[in-house]
């Protein structure tokens, strides 16, 4: 059965720090990737990735984890690396889709598009549609090309820092993921906890992984080796997007406009290249980390692009700076979103989660030793989003015509065919029935949170992070003879652990300030 | 429409509550064990805990806000939300049937029912659209994938 596996047991570093080698020549790497992605088979699998993933940012209703989950079956009879090359096009393909409906439709195709709407729309209704087309996917590639040199240049320090990292700095790291993921989630701090417990307790179906005795299997034999992660994930983010876009009535409307002037003009450029570099630079940071991802970089970069320019009352009526900022940091977090999972075998997001659960179900898992181990797989994607890039930009430029064609796809075509590929897809993981079954479990269960306002991405980065977290909470106290002053005593997972706890009580303390404040001003 | 969603609050609130109290029943089950030696229950335990205080919390959160605002919008008004009980009640029946009956006659009247009753097409078109695209994906998928579907009556 393919599930969740026990996560490797980690041996408690304490002693001298492990010896550095040489630093690898990042070049001459990047040449072996290279070499890595122009195989057929592998260039093939890039192209499928960033077609889907333009695909799925196009249409509004499935976005990129919805798309990667729905997939994810698909890639088991690849190779490893064909299989990620695939699903990261997926991801950073949809980063480039996603503008399009915003600026023609207004409304986006998945959800780091959201901000785009405001200018992008705009410049669309004053017959400028070209121009933000345009500007979105050049700051896209910049960004995105930035974003993968980022990745290049911190990986591998990264990675090497964290062979420093035993079970109690693992727990902080992954609590600290944890924390932080709840706190920026987009809705309410106190739900997105209560779906991160939910996935806590999820992940504790199965086997123990000290003691190896089953737990809440309910003596169902399919539930042994824990729920699987691809059903349920397929059911949370897919099945109940449909759901949902079943209940909905009114179909979107394209805006009548002839799209012109594709490439931005000098003052168009004047305009936006400050804009596109600072997206980039703090989307790629933001995406690195926990919980941070695409859609808080798109946001963070209108807010500060809107503060420093010279003309802030033109944002919201169509600045193009407004559309090349949040464009390019959403497609530098895509790449800065790596990081994490490569290095640290966390994933920071609900992608890189799903990104996870395809490395685990191809037996390799992310970690610190992760690109000494697997430097094909490593460096053969970090190329392939080099090449996915190029071929992005040709695929979104010229194309774009053929992409608004596609929105008026009935969804009463699409909607039954998407809802049957996941029926496939879940039941062709193990040839069982049970994982159809914990799939519409799943969706109709995620349907019913996004109605009541609770968001799926907590449940699922807990239910993969939670064996991490137990695992090292539990050897930590075996070794401190349960003493939580393990996790002080060590510098690493102190600093870990205290800005957690500051994470999580700064919900509480800040709004004291703020009454604070008011009150005192109200005084004076 | 308050008295609904103060009602959807309570219900919600003990909810969690609720499965708080079950977690921690079968985490004691398991044995928790001590902090010396945790044992299989120990995080699952303290999950329960932890969501029990976040029900409570949320539930004060609900009541203060309501104060404050006192309006609120209804989750199913102006949608087709009896399709989605539908379609639920569609996947659960082919799920019990697919194995017995076989994926092409099942998932062909899964089709037709998704097409015809959920989005409203036309008999022919959904009768059309559901036969090409169980015989495209029986081709690839069992023909060129190899995906084991169930056979059933054929």
């Amino acid at each position: 059965m393919v599930g969740r596996s026990t996560p490797q047991r980690i041996v408690l570093t304490v002693g001298p720090k492990p010896s550095r080698e040489v630093p690898l020549d990042i070049l001459n790497n990047l040449f072996q990737g290279f070499h890595v992605i122009f195989q057929p088979d592998n260039i093939l699998f890039c192209f499928l990735g960033v077609l889907m993933g333009t695909l799925v940012g196009v249409l509004p209703g499935l976005g990129p984890t919805g798309a990667i989950s729905i997939l994810l079956p698909a890639t088991f009879r690849m190779s490893p690396t064909s299989a990620i090359i695939m699903l990261a096009g997926i991801y950073y393909g949809s980063m480039y889709g996603g503008s399009t409906t915003s600026i023609l439709v207004n409304i986006p195709g998945e959800a780091a598009s959201v901000v785009t709407c405001l200018d992008g729309y705009e410049m669309a209704k004053r017959g400028r549609a070209g121009a933000a087309l345009g500007i979105s996917a050049f700051g896209s590639f910049i960004a995105g090309t930035l974003g993968i040199v980022g990745l290049m240049i911190f990986a591998t320090p990264l990675a090497e820092f964290a062979l420093q990292f035993g079970p109690p700095e693992y727990f902080a790291v992954v609590l600290l993921g944890l924390t932080l993921l709840t706190h920026l989630s987009t809705g309410s701090t106190v739900k997105a906890l209560i779906m991160g417990v939910l996935g806590i307790v999820l992940s504790n179906v199965g086997l123990d992984p000290i003691y190896g005795s089953p737990r809440n299997t309910f003596d169902i034999l399919e539930l042994g080796d824990g729920i699987s992660l691809v059903p349920m994930a397929m059911g949370l983010v897919g099945v109940s997007e449909i759901l949902i876009n079943i209940e909905q009535t009114a179909a979107p409307s394209i805006l009548k406009t002839k799209i012109k002037g594709l490439f931005p003009t000098s003052l168009d450029w004047r305009n936006s290249t400050g804009a596109i570099l600072r997206g980039s630079v703090l989307g790629f940071f933001l995406g690195t980390l926990p919980g941070g991802g695409a859609v808080m970089s798109s946001f963070v970069s209108y807010g500060l692009e809107k503060r420093i320019s010279k003309n802030p009352e033109t944002f919201g009526k169509g600045a193009i700076a407004g559309v090349a900022g949040p464009e390019s940091a959403n497609n530098a977090s895509a790449a800065g979103a790596f990081i994490p999972l490569f290095t640290l075998g966390i994933p920071g997001t609900l992608v890189t989660a799903l990104l996870f659960g395809a490395l685990v179900i191809h037996g390799i898992r992310p970690g610190p030793f992760f690109i000494k181990q697997h430097p094909d797989l490593f460096w053969g994607v970090i190329s392939s989003m080099y090449v996915g890039n190029v071929m992005l930009l040709v695929l979104n430029l010229p194309l774009i015509p053929l992409w608004v064609k596609l929105l008026k796809v009935p969804y009463k075509i699409l909607l039954p065919l998407i809802l049957l590929f996941c029926i496939i897809g879940a039941y062709s993981i193990n040839n069982t029935l049970f994982d159809v079954l914990v799939m519409t479990i799943s969706g109709i269960a995620g349907y019913l949170c996004k109605k009541f306002e609770y968001e799926c991405a907590p449940l699922i980065l807990a239910f993969i992070l939670a064996p991490l977290l137990e695992l090292n909470l539990r050897q930590s106290l075996l070794h401190s003879k349960g003493s939580f002053l393990i996790f002080f005593s060590r510098p690493i997972s102190m600093v870990f652990v205290v800005v957690s706890i500051i994470v999580l009580i700064s919900p509480l303390i800040v709004p004291f300030f703020k009454t604070g404040k008011r009150t005192a001003s109200l005084t004076e | 429409m308050n008295r609904r969603l103060d009602l959807r609050g309570q219900f919600t609130g003990l909810f969690w509550l609720a499965l708080s109290i079950v977690i921690c029943i079968m985490a004691l089950r398991l044995g928790i064990g001590s902090l010396h030696t945790p044992g299989p229950g120990f995080l699952l335990f303290w999950s329960g805990i932890l969501l029990g205080l976040l029900a409570i919390v949320l539930r004060l959160l609900d009541y203060s806000k309501k104060k404050d605002k006192g309006r609120t919008i209804d989750l199913w008004k102006g949608l087709r939300w009896h399709k989605v009980i539908s379609v639920a009640i569609a996947m659960f029946i082919y799920i019990l049937l697919l194995h017995r009956v076989g994926y092409l006659i099942m998932t062909f009247g899964l089709l037709v029912f998704l097409f015809r009753i959920v989005e409203r097409s036309k008999p022919w078109a959904a009768v059309v659209f559901a036969l090409i695209t169980v015989i495209a994906t029986y081709l690839l998928f069992y023909v060129w994938l190899d995906v084991q579907l169930p056979r059933g009556l054929f």
